[in-house]
């Protein structure tokens, strides 16, 4: 078996899928290049100054894809569960942040005061680690005792969760639109006659970095990273070897759910928007994100995270916004027929 | 995809309905007495108006200050020729939002009941189209005080003969039995194109819209009128707002193109205002919405950056009508919270109005006794100059208005205030 969690290490990928049907390839090959040409067209014609401020959004927008597609893989990874829940816990997240914000007494006027910085970070830490122990719960509750049922179950609890967490935030919140304060710094660098990158982006982006490079340099370089390592790679073996695995997987609940619930508060902080279903369409964008850039695989997710709210931003930018979805998953599909293993992704043991 | 959609509504609709027995949302339960006769001093029976209106959920900012409207009107009458009122609210929400088999649903249940002669609402143009039928084949009057889509009355709309919904397929029964007192959507489009480009002064807008009948409806006709006027549209786009939450890129693209202003062709459950928010820093311009953008849920959802937004509404304000500050100050008495009074409240009020009028007139018809509903839907058509808080009303032979108003609406420190309204000609 290869290792579905493998930082940055990934296994030769063959183009399986070009071999098998050379005309339809070919077919699929003009419509990309039709596509490319069109999309070309129209970036020519709007000037640099714009696309650059499509990248910058794009960015912003993948990077907490890119947040919640990492928590997909990590565990699909090591216990090859879709977690349908993980989006949910993404917007329980924001929700928890939502209601954090004014017991530390912050409103949206104290903005661009160095009053709130230190409430945010406080709100952040407090999300990630309530998300982070839901999570683990969830997996206590639902997912453990079927460890060893036929796949599909695990499959259905999950779903079940996603739609456990969705009725509490509506019980909670009800079904409204909740804003979210905007206390992002509303400071914009200018740096060019049509594009600014506010510090609200570079935030985003940066928090998503920051996350993402912790969490690499934690998986390679300590010992419960390489617990996770071996987990992934081979449960039986690893706990043959002294192992705990209930706890490696649960801290993989844990620290993907806490990547998700600080993707939840930025989601908020950076859109000023919540509602208790946004966990369904977030969480399949973010699913998309992970199998497009090979799931099991963290840096992937990261990538296939980018990747898509990049896409999303340029299809709203200079097509039509009703195209979006479409355009999502035609970029999916392609990838997947060209490379079915995803962007950075080794094949999955098959059973 | 499809099937996790389906399951996911019918999730949370459980959860809806869980929330809604617990929450005692279905207020009319309880507001309608198990006694047949009364005991005070009306002694002929009791007459119900019902009222069905989106209470809960995300249209819940809209439909409770309406529904209320409704409440304070029947309550308010009491008697009528010796029958005693009461008022009987349904909800037609699902899943948190506005639903037009429950809508349906529920008319059928009020066809059940004998005592209901007349019903206010629906509050949203698709509810209608699903309820019309049903309340037709019953002959049950019905009087929406906001409904304002054309193709529910009229045979055509922006010089297309509608399709779906058609005036004639609502009608399975002949007769009609559905009657409006909003302007219609279009005129409500045009209102602000024409206030953007007279009075804000704009020359270049970004449209969009939520893809839905009435957001299009408004969307497109404000583009043909602003676009008439001499203005231009520089950017229009049409958003499955299910899964958009990031308009900063059709915010930029309008700004780069010269956008001075945007029109949102969407109600506050399609996240109507929740792009104002994002415009910040990016287009330093007013905003538009049409009336489902006219509610406290909007102005929630603009955050910071809810001043200079305008929103039409398709009626008149009964607070400019000095014949009816009584009427007013008494609602205020009783419904003391903010939220309470919204932009169709007294819309509501004239509708509940006008069936007790016709209720009235029916019952003389009929020789003092209880009226069939037919003879109540009779006497609906025949309203006449019957002056109420928002206008003076006589239908048509379609049901509308025969004098619609439309009235405009901008943001000030934290609430809608009026700025003035206007006719909109005869339908």
């Amino acid at each position: 078996m290869e290792q579905p969690i493998a930082a940055g290490r990934a296994a030769p990928v063959r183009f399986r899928g070009l071999a098998s049907s050379r005309p339809l390839n070919a077919l699929l090959l003009l419509i990309v290049v039709v596509v490319a040409l069109l999309l070309l067209t129209r970036v020519w014609g709007r000037g640099p100054g714009y696309f650059a401020q499509i990248l910058v959004y794009g960015f912003a927008n993948g990077s907490i894809y890119a947040l919640i597609a990492i928590g997909y893989t990590m565990v699909y990874g090591i216990i090859e569960l879709i977690n349908f829940a993980h989006g949910d816990v993404f917007t329980l997240g924001g929700f928890v942040a939502l209601a954090l914000l004014p017991m530390f007494g912050v409103t949206e006027s104290q903005r661009d005061t160095p009053g709130v910085i230190l409430p945010l970070l406080a709100t952040l830490v407090i999300s990630m680690l309530f998300c982070g122990v839901v999570n683990v719960l969830i997996e206590r509750i639902a997912y453990r005792p079927l460890r060893h049922a036929p796949r599909l179950a695990p499959l259905i609890t999950a779903v079940g969760m996603s739609f456990v967490l969705e009725g509490i935030m509506f019980l909670w919140r009800g079904p409204f639109f909740l804003h979210f304060p905007d206390l992002l710094p509303s400071a914009r660098i200018s740096i060019g006659p049509e594009t600014s990158v506010g510090v609200k982006e570079l935030t985003v982006f940066a928090i998503a970095i920051v996350l993402t490079v912790v969490l690499s340099l934690f998986i390679e370089r300590t010992k419960l990273g390489k617990a996770m390592r071996a987990t992934a790679q081979d449960r039986d073996a690893a706990q043959l070897m002294g192992i705990d695995i209930n706890t490696t997987i649960a801290l993989t609940f844990f620290i993907g759910a806490a990547l998700a619930g600080a993707g939840g508060m930025i989601f908020g902080l950076y859109f000023n928007s919540l509602s208790f279903d946004l966990g369904f369409s977030a969480g399949l964008f973010a699913f998309t994100a992970a199998v497009f850039g090979g799931i099991g695989n963290i840096y992937g997710a990261a990538i296939g995270g980018l990747v898509i709210g990049m896409v999303q931003s340029f299809s709203d930018g200079y097509f039509d916004s009703t195209w979006t979805q479409v355009v999502i998953f035609a970029v999916l599909i392609l990838v997947l027929v060209f490379r079915p293993t995803g962007i950075l992704g080794m094949r999955v043991p098959e059973k | 995809m499809q099937r996790s959609w389906l399951l996911t509504v019918l999730a949370a609709g459980s959860v809806v309905a869980g929330a809604c027995a617990s929450g005692g949302t279905g207020g009319g339960a309880s507001a309608a007495p198990s006694g047949g006769a009364a005991t005070g001093g009306a002694s002929k029976g009791e007459i119900i108006i019902a009222s069905d209106l989106p209470v809960s959920g995300a249209d819940a900012s809209d439909g409770i200050p309406t529904q209320n409207g409704v409440q304070f009107a029947v309550e308010s009458t009491g008697t009528l020729k010796g029958f005693k009122l009461t008022w009987k609210g349904f909800d037609d929400t699902v899943n948190g939002a506005h639903d037009p088999q429950k809508g349906a649903q529920n008319v059928q249940q009020m066809l059940n009941d004998n005592k209901i002669l007349g019903m206010v609402g629906p509050f949203n143009s698709n509810v209608a189209a699903a309820e019309i039928p049903v309340g037709n084949r019953g002959s049950l009057a019905m009087v929406s005080p906001s409904n304002t889509n054309d193709c529910l009355t009229k045979p055509d709309f922006g010089g297309k003969p509608c399709t779906d919904p058609n005036p004639k397929n609502l009608r399975p029964a002949g007769g009609n039995n559905y009657f409006r007192i909003a302007a219609a959507d279009s005129f409500q489009g045009p209102a602000m194109a024409d206030y953007a480009y007279d009075t804000l002064k704009l020359t270049k807008v970004a449209v969009w819209s939520d893809n839905e009948i009435f957001g299009k409806g408004v969307a497109d006709t404000f583009q043909a009128e602003f676009i008439k006027k001499g203005g231009q549209v520089v950017v229009r786009q049409d958003f499955d707002t299910k899964v958009t939450n990031d308009w900063k890129p059709f915010l930029t693209d309008a700004k780069s193109k010269g956008a001075m202003g945007v029109y949102a062709g969407a109600t506050s459950g399609t996240k109507a205002c929740i792009p104002r928010a994002q415009m910040a820093g990016i287009i330093d311009g007013p905003y538009m919405t049409p009336d489902g953008g006219v509610n406290s849920q909007c102005i929630k959802d603009a955050g910071s950056n809810a001043a200079s937004m305008y929103g039409t509404v398709a009626g008149a304000n009964a607070e400019q009508n000095p014949d009816a500050k009584a009427t007013v100050d008494a609602f205020k008495a009783k419904f003391t919270k903010k939220d309470d009074l919204g932009s169709y409240t007294f819309m509501a009020y004239d509708c509940a109005k006008i069936i007790i009028d016709a209720i009235g007139r029916a019952i003389d018809a009929n020789g003092g006794n209880m009226p069939s509903r037919q003879q109540v839907v009779t006497a609906l058509g025949q309203t006449k100059n019957l002056k109420l808080t928002t206008g003076t009303y006589t239908f048509d032979a379609n049901g509308d208005p025969t004098t619609p108003t439309m009235s405009i609406f901008q943001t000030k420190s934290g609430d809608w205030a009026f700025i003035k309204q206007f006719g909109v000609g005869g339908s």
